[in-house]
C-alpha cells in the first residue's frame, strides 16, 4: 500500500460513517481477543455429552466441600481480610502524607507506591525465607535457623498469606485515597471550622465524603486483587493445606482435570466480576458529588504535635518491612548457601556459578545457565510485544469509544475492553488454553507459542491501556484539534504533527508501566507456560516450589529490580509529581 | 517473471525436501538400527528434547553430552501428572515440544497416552533380549521406581518404628506421617490405589493391628477405610518427596515422623546429612513398585537422537550400566536388565515386599480413588 493509501484510510477512517467501520473492526478484534475465550471456557465444561455433569460434581459431588466450598469460604475471607486491611493501612499513611505535618512527607509518599511494583510472590519469598518453620520439610528460614520456635499460623496459612496481600495491596490504596485526599476542598475544611464544628464533624462531613469513592474503590480494587492472587496462598498456604479458588484451580488444570478447573474459574470471574461491577455502578452515581469541589486555597496541616515523631517510626516501619525488608532478604537468602543458614557460608554460585553437581542438582547460576537467560530475554521480548501492543490497541479504542460516544458500537467496545479487569489473570490464562489449546478451523493452535503468550497479555493489559490512551487524548485540546481539521490536515498530519509531540511522554509512560505489569505477573503466564515459552516469574516459582529457593529467590529480585526501575522511569516520563506534595513548595 | 520464480522456489523446495526425505530413514529402519548406525543421524538433528519425571535428568544431560558431543539434551524436570497434561494438551494442539518422555503413572500412561499413540513404545534391538517382556511390552521400562514407608534410621536403631500399615492411623503418629499430596502426584495416587485394590490384604492387616477383625462401614472396603483413617489422623502434606525426605530422614530428630517416599532417595543420606530407610517388614506390606517408562514421543523431529537416547538410558554392557545408567544404579531402584548387577546393601527384588502394581487394574479405579481421597480432608 502506498502512503496516498494509507493516508487516504485514515482520512476515511476520521469521518464519522468510517469511525463506525473502525469501530466494528476493533469490535470484532476483542470479540475474539477476549469474549471468545471466555465463552469457550463455559462451553468446555459442558459440551462432548457432560451436561452439566461437571457442574453437578463441583457444586454438589462428594469432592465439593473440598473443591469448592471450602477454599470459596477461604478466597472470600481472604479477600475482605486483606481489603479492608490494605484501605486500613493505606489510607492512615494517605491521610498522614496529605493532610498532616508528619516529617519526610515526600519520602514517604514515594515509598508507600512501591510495594505495588514489588510483585506479590517477591513477598511471599520473602516472608518463606524468614518465618518458614520445619513443618513441613525442606529448608527453613531465618528465624528457625536461628534456633527460634516460629509457630505454625506465622509460618503458614491464612496469616501470612493475609499480611503478605495486605502488604502489596496498601499501596494501592495509598495511592488513590491519597490523590482524593488532595482534592478535598479546604475552603469547605475552613468554613465548617470556622461556623464551629468540630473535627469529628468536619471529617465526616465534608472530608470523608470527598474521598469515599476512593474508598471504596480501593476496597473493591484490592478484594479483586487478593480472591485472585495465586502467588501468596500457594507458596504460603497451600504447604499448610490452606486451599483458594486460584490454587484449586491450578491444581486442577495441571494434573488434568481441566473442566472442573474451568468451573472454578468462572466461580472466581464471577466473584471478583460482581465485586467490581458493582462498585463501578455506585461510584458512577456518585461521580458529580465528589468533583464539585473547586479550586480551594492553601492547605492547612493537621498539626500531630507530640505524636509527629511516634507516627513517623510506624509509617516508616510500615514502609520499611514492606519495601527494603523483602528485597534485601531475597538478596540475602539468594546468596546462602543452604537457605536461611547465613552459617554455611555465602556464595555467588546461585548468580554466576558453573554447573556444580554437589549444589542444586548441577544447575547453573542463574546470568550462567542457558534455561533462565533465555528466560530472561523471552521474558522482557514478551513484555516489550505487549506494551506496544496493547497500548497501540489501547490507544486506537480510545479513540474510536470517543468518536462513537453516542453509538451503540463505542458503548459495546467500552463495555468490551474493561472485560478483563474483572476476570482474574488464572482464570484469563485458563479460558486462553481452552480457545486456543486446539487448531480451530484452518488456524493451527497456538499452545506453546510465543504469539499466544503476547495475545493473551495485550487482552489482559487492554482496560489500563485503554485508560491511558483516554488519558492522552485528553491531554490534546479539542480546539487543537478541530482547527487543525479545519485548516485542512489530513489524519497522519494531525497524529504526527499535534497528537504524538503533545501526548509522547504520557504514551511511552503507559508502555512502560504495561511492560511492568507482564513481567511482575504470575498468575496470567502460570497455565500458558511451556518449555518453548519459558517466562521468569514461572521458573521462579518453579525453582522455589521444587526445593530450589535461592534460584527463585535470585529470579526474583532480578524481575522486583526491572519492575522498580522501569515504574521510576514511567513516572519521570509522566512528569507527574504527587499532587498532594506541590501545594507546599517544597 | 515474478510468477515463474515462485515456481521455480517451490521445485527447489520440493526438491529438498524429498532430499531430506531420502536422507532420513523411516521409523521401523531407525528401530532396526545399533548406536553405531544412529550416530550419524543423531548428530545431523543435533538435538534431543526430553520430559522427565526425576530431576536425575541433569546427570544423563551432562553423561549422554560428553558421550555423544554434538548432541544437546534439553531436559524437562517435570512431574509423571503434569507431564501427562502436558504431553495430552500438546498432542491436542498438534504441536510437538518433547522427543523422549520418562514417565511414570503407568496407570494413565498405558490406558491414556499409549492408546492415543502420544507415546510410541521403542526398544533397542540389542536391548530387546536383555529385559523380561513384562518390561518390554506395552511400554519399555528402565527400572522399577518406589513408593514405600521409610523411617528414621538414626532415631530407630532396632528397626522401623512401625509393624503394620494400619500403626498409621493410631493417634501416636497423629500428624507424624510425612507425603505428598496424592491430589497432585499420580505416584502417591498409584500408592492409595493400591491400597484400595488390596482390600483383602489390608482386612487381614487390620485384625493383626487391633486384635478384631474388620467390619464393614460406610466405606466400600478395608483399603478405602485405611485412607479415610489416615487423612483423620492429620498427615503432613508436602510439595515434593525432598520435603518428605529432609522430614523423615534428617539426623538428630529426637522422634521424627515416618513418611511415604522413594526407596533409591536413601542414596543421598550421606550428602544430605540423613538416615532414611525403608520399612520392610511392615504388614501388609511398605508400598509399590512402579515401572519408569522411556518412550518416543509422537511426531519426533529428532527420531534418531531420541533413539540413541532411549538406547543410551538403558545402560551399556558393564555390570552396572555404565554413565547412561550410573544415575539409577543406586540401592533402591531396580534394573529391568536382567545383565545389570544389583547394587550392593539394598534390599534384593524378591525379598523386597512393595507391590507390583497392575497397570490396568489401577487405571479402572484411579479416578474414584482420586476423588475419594479429595472427598476427604
Amino acid at each position: 500500500m502506498s502512503s496516498v493509501a494509507i493516508a487516504a484510510s485514515f482520512r476515511r477512517a476520521a469521518s464519522p460513517s468510517s469511525a463506525l467501520a473502525v469501530g466494528l473492526v476493533l469490535v470484532a478484534v476483542l470479540g475474539v481477543l477476549i469474549v471468545a475465550p471466555l465463552a469457550t471456557i463455559a462451553l468446555q465444561t459442558v459440551d462432548d455429552g457432560k451436561g452439566f455433569s461437571v457442574w453437578q460434581q463441583v457444586f454438589a459431588g462428594r469432592i465439593a466441600q473440598n473443591v469448592l466450598w471450602t477454599p470459596l469460604l477461604n478466597t472470600v475471607v481472604i479477600g475482605v481480610v486483606a481489603a479492608l486491611a490494605s484501605v486500613a493501612i493505606g489510607g492512615v499513611l494517605a491521610w498522614l502524607v496529605v493532610l498532616t505535618d508528619l516529617p519526610f512527607r515526600r519520602a514517604v509518599a514515594v515509598a508507600s507506591a512501591l510495594p505495588f511494583m514489588i510483585p506479590s510472590f517477591a513477598a511471599a519469598f520473602a516472608w518463606g525465607a524468614v518465618f518458614r518453620n520445619e513443618k513441613v520439610g525442606g529448608e527453613v528460614g531465618l528465624l528457625t535457623e536461628l534456633g527460634m520456635a516460629v509457630p505454625d499460623w506465622l509460618s503458614w496459612g491464612m496469616v501470612p498469606t493475609l499480611i503478605v496481600l495486605a502488604a502489596h495491596y496498601y499501596s494501592l490504596a495509598f495511592l488513590l485515597i491519597a490523590a482524593a485526599l488532595a482534592s478535598v476542598n479546604a475552603d469547605l475544611i475552613e468554613a465548617a471550622e470556622m461556623t464551629g464544628a468540630p473535627p469529628g464533624r468536619v471529617f465526616l462531613a465534608v472530608t470523608l465524603p470527598v474521598v469515599a469513592p476512593a474508598i471504596l474503590s480501593a476496597l473493591s480494587l484490592a478484594f479483586a486483587g487478593a480472591v485472585s492472587n495465586f502467588a501468596a496462598p500457594a507458596i504460603l498456604g497451600l504447604p499448610a493445606g490452606l486451599q483458594t479458588l486460584s490454587t484449586r484451580l491450578y491444581g486442577a488444570i495441571s494434573t488434568g482435570q481441566s473442566e472442573r478447573g474451568y468451573v472454578l474459574a468462572i466461580v472466581l470471574v464471577l466473584i471478583a466480576g460482581i465485586i467490581l461491577w458493582s462498585a463501578n455502578r455506585v461510584l458512577a452515581g456518585r461521580r458529580s458529588f465528589a468533583t464539585i469541589s473547586g479550586k480551594g486555597g492553601r492547605k492547612r496541616r493537621f498539626a500531630l504535635g507530640r505524636l509527629r515523631w511516634p507516627a513517623f517510626a510506624a509509617a516508616g516501619f510500615v514502609l520499611f518491612a514492606t519495601t527494603l525488608a523483602p528485597i534485601a532478604v531475597l538478596v540475602l537468602s539468594s546468596l546462602t548457601l543452604r537457605s536461611g543458614d547465613m552459617g554455611a557460608g555465602l556464595t555467588l554460585h546461585f548468580w554466576i556459578g558453573a554447573a556444580d553437581p554437589a549444589i542444586a542438582q548441577g544447575q547453573a547460576g542463574i546470568l550462567r545457565n542457558a534455561e533462565t537467560i533465555r528466560a530472561v530475554l523471552l521474558t522482557f521480548a514478551f513484555a516489550a510485544c505487549v506494551a506496544v501492543l496493547s497500548m497501540g490497541l489501547g490507544l486506537a479504542i480510545a479513540y474510536a469509544v470517543s468518536r462513537l460516544k453516542r453509538h451503540a458500537i463505542g458503548g459495546l467496545l467500552n463495555q468490551f475492553a474493561f472485560l478483563p479487569a474483572l476476570v482474574p489473570g488464572i482464570a484469563f490464562g485458563a479460558a486462553y488454553i481452552a480457545l486456543f489449546g486446539a487448531p480451530i478451523g484452518p488456524f493451527p493452535a497456538l499452545y506453546g507459542t510465543f504469539a499466544l503468550l503476547v495475545i493473551a497479555g495485550t487482552a489482559y493489559t487492554l482496560p489500563f491501556t485503554v485508560q491511558a490512551g483516554r488519558g492522552a487524548m485528553e491531554q490534546v485540546a479539542d480546539e487543537i484539534e478541530d482547527s487543525a481539521r479545519m485548516t485542512g490536515a489530513s489524519f497522519p498530519r494531525r497524529l504526527f504533527a499535534i497528537f504524538l509531540p503533545l501526548t509522547i511522554r504520557s504514551l511511552l509512560a503507559g508502555g512502560v508501566l504495561t511492560f511492568v505489569k507482564i513481567v511482575r505477573d504470575l498468575s496470567l503466564v502460570l497455565l500458558l507456560f511451556t518449555p518453548t515459552t519459558p517466562v521468569l516469574s514461572v521458573l521462579a516459582y518453579r525453582y522455589a516450589s521444587e526445593g530450589f529457593p535461592q534460584m527463585g529467590n535470585a529470579i526474583t529480585v532480578l524481575i522486583t529490580l526491572v519492575a522498580v526501575v522501569s515504574t521510576l522511569l514511567a513516572q519521570h516520563l509522566q512528569g507527574k509529581a504527587e499532587p498532594w506534595l506541590d501545594e507546599d513548595g517544597r | 517473471m515474478a510468477k515463474t520464480k515462485w515456481i521455480a522456489g517451490l521445485i527447489c523446495a520440493a526438491l529438498l525436501a524429498g532430499g531430506a526425505h531420502a536422507q532420513t530413514p523411516d521409523a521401523a529402519a531407525l528401530d532396526r538400527m545399533s548406536a553405531a548406525e544412529l550416530l550419524p543421524h543423531a548428530l545431523k538433528e543435533g538435538k534431543v528434547t526430553v520430559y522427565a519425571f526425576t530431576s536425575r535428568i541433569a546427570q544423563i544431560e551432562k553423561a549422554f553430552e560428553a558421550a555423544y558431543p554434538g548432541i544437546d539434551v534439553v531436559p524437562l524436570d517435570i512431574s509423571s501428572t503434569q507431564m501427562i497434561a502436558r504431553l495430552k494438551a500438546e498432542a491436542q494442539a498438534g504441536i510437538v515440544n518433547a522427543d523422549v518422555a520418562y514417565v511414570s503413572d503407568a496407570p494413565v500412561v498405558l490406558n491414556e497416552l499409549l492408546p492415543r499413540g502420544t507415546l510410541i513404545r521403542y526398544v533397542p534391538p540389542d536391548i530387546a533380549a536383555r529385559v523380561p517382556a513384562a518390561f518390554a511390552s506395552p511400554l519399555l521400562a528402565n527400572r522399577l521406581s518406589t513408593k514405600v514407608v521409610m523411617y528414621n534410621e538414626e532415631a530407630n536403631p532396632n528397626g522401623a518404628p512401625i509393624a503394620n500399615l494400619w500403626d498409621l492411623t493410631k493417634p501416636e503418629w497423629k500428624g507424624k506421617v510425612v507425603m505428598v499430596d496424592p491430589s497432585l502426584r499420580g505416584d502417591y495416587l498409584d500408592f492409595m490405589t493400591e491400597i484400595v485394590l488390596r482390600a483383602p490384604e489390608m482386612e487381614k492387616a487390620y485384625a493383626a493391628a487391633f486384635g478384631k477383625p474388620w467390619v464393614k462401614g460406610k466405606n466400600a472396603n478395608a483399603g478405602e477405610d485405611w485412607i479415610a483413617a489416615l487423612y483423620a489422623n492429620q498427615p503432613v502434606l508436602v510439595r515434593n518427596t525432598d520435603a518428605v525426605n529432609d522430614a523423615v530422614g534428617k539426623k538428630g530428630q529426637a522422634r521424627p515422623p515416618v513418611g511415604i517416599t522413594t526407596y533409591s532417595d536413601r542414596r543421598d543420606n550421606a550428602k544430605e546429612n540423613r538416615a532414611l530407610q525403608v520399612a520392610n517388614a511392615i504388614e501388609p506390606s511398605p508400598g509399590i513398585l512402579f515401572p519408569a517408562y522411556l518412550a518416543l514421543a509422537k511426531g519426533t523431529r529428532n527420531p534418531a537422537a531420541s533413539r540413541l537416547l532411549i538406547r543410551f538410558m538403558m545402560g551399556d554392557d558393564t555390570p552396572a550400566g555404565g554413565p547412561g545408567f550410573a544415575p539409577f544404579y543406586v540401592a533402591g531402584d531396580y534394573a529391568t536388565r536382567t545383565d545389570i548387577e544389583q547394587p550392593k546393601d539394598a534390599i534384593g527384588l524378591d525379598a523386597f515386599r512393595a507391590w507390583r502394581m497392575d497397570p490396568v487394574k489401577s487405571a479402572k479405579i484411579r479416578a474414584d480413588v482420586a476423588d475419594f481421597i479429595l472427598s476427604l480432608k
